[in-house]
């Protein structure tokens, strides 16, 4: 059986350079497969909803987060563990997801995606017909 | 669980001579840290059975206030306590598995979860009482005020007559 995620093993690589310097974070994601859907689960903290951005073109799956800057120059820091900066992950998706029924949420700076199979691609089960 | 030694960078920076110097030096030391941060998180040590991820942090000053900032995305905020003891400031909390995950055929699983607990030494005394804790878009920010001692203060040099 064929699954939804079959392509997507290897990871694709940004095709467009980005314009602006700010450095760019690569999202922890983990990707689910079960009959109904894909289930995409990244970890994005410190971006408002509003400044999610997520799109589907030709089985090309993007999630772009924009993230304003949290405090002023003028800040003195003792200790930075992370830095500051946009995400952006790219991952290829067969055409079986059903784009039009794409859902997103974004709880706690988690973002959630369903990515809802067709029709033709959730297994079926065929009866068997005895005389 | 083990303190941060933080201190001890924070003096050396004070005394180089040269600004331009002293800043480049500390974006090396973020850097290190950031790297040894993830380190960290990875080999949780003296961190007995409290699972396997340590949240980053950031802990900054300004004359009033140390700010104190943790990543800690698809963690409930109820399940975060924030407690101040002395000049210890302790964050833990767990962070939980979505539950319609479990079936189904996982392709990556890069995210961590289960319990935290991290404590680091505030540089000044801090107004117990006072201290907030707010957490916005997995971002848990913790403001804690000096205490009235510990403030700056502006002292006057007066002129001889």
């Amino acid at each position: 059986m064929s699954t939804a995620m079959e392509r997507q093993t290897q990871p694709t690589e940004v095709t467009a350079e980005r314009t602006r310097t700010r450095p760019t974070y690569t999202p922890a994601v983990d990707i689910v497969e079960n009959q109904d859907e894909l289930l995409v689960l990244a970890d994005m903290p410190g971006v408002k909803a509003a400044d999610v951005d997520v799109q589907f073109e030709n089985g090309t799956l993007t999630i772009h987060g924009h993230v304003h800057e949290r405090q002023s120059n003028a800040t003195r820091f003792l200790r930075r563990e992370y830095g500051v900066g946009d995400y952006h992950r790219t991952f290829q998706v067969s055409e079986l997801v059903d784009a039009e029924q794409i859902a997103a949420e974004y709880v706690d700076g988690v973002l959630k995606l369903h990515l809802p199979k067709v029709a033709q691609a959730k297994p079926r089960r065929i009866a068997v017909q005895g005389k | 669980m083990s303190l941060i030694p933080w201190r001890k960078k924070h003096e050396q920076a004070d005394i180089l001579p040269a600004p331009a110097l002293s800043s480049l030096r500390s974006e090396f030391d973020q850097l290190f840290d950031r790297f040894f941060g993830e380190f960290e998180s990875g080999f949780p040590a003296g961190t007995e059975g409290m699972g396997a991820w340590l949240p980053a942090f950031e802990v900054s000053e300004t004359g009033d206030a140390v700010t104190v900032k943790a990543e800690l995305p698809g963690v409930d905020p109820q399940d975060v306590d924030v407690t101040v003891s002395g000049n210890i400031l302790t964050i833990s909390g767990e962070k939980r598995e979505e539950s319609e995950k479990r079936e189904g055929v996982t392709y990556r699983c890069e995210r961590r979860f289960g319990r935290f607990q991290r404590s680091i030494e505030l540089p000044t005394a801090v107004d117990a009482d006072n201290v907030t804790a707010e957490n916005a878009n997995g971002v848990l920010t913790v403001r804690l005020p000096r205490s009235e001692s510990a403030r700056p203060r502006k002292v006057k040099v007066l002129a001889p007559k």
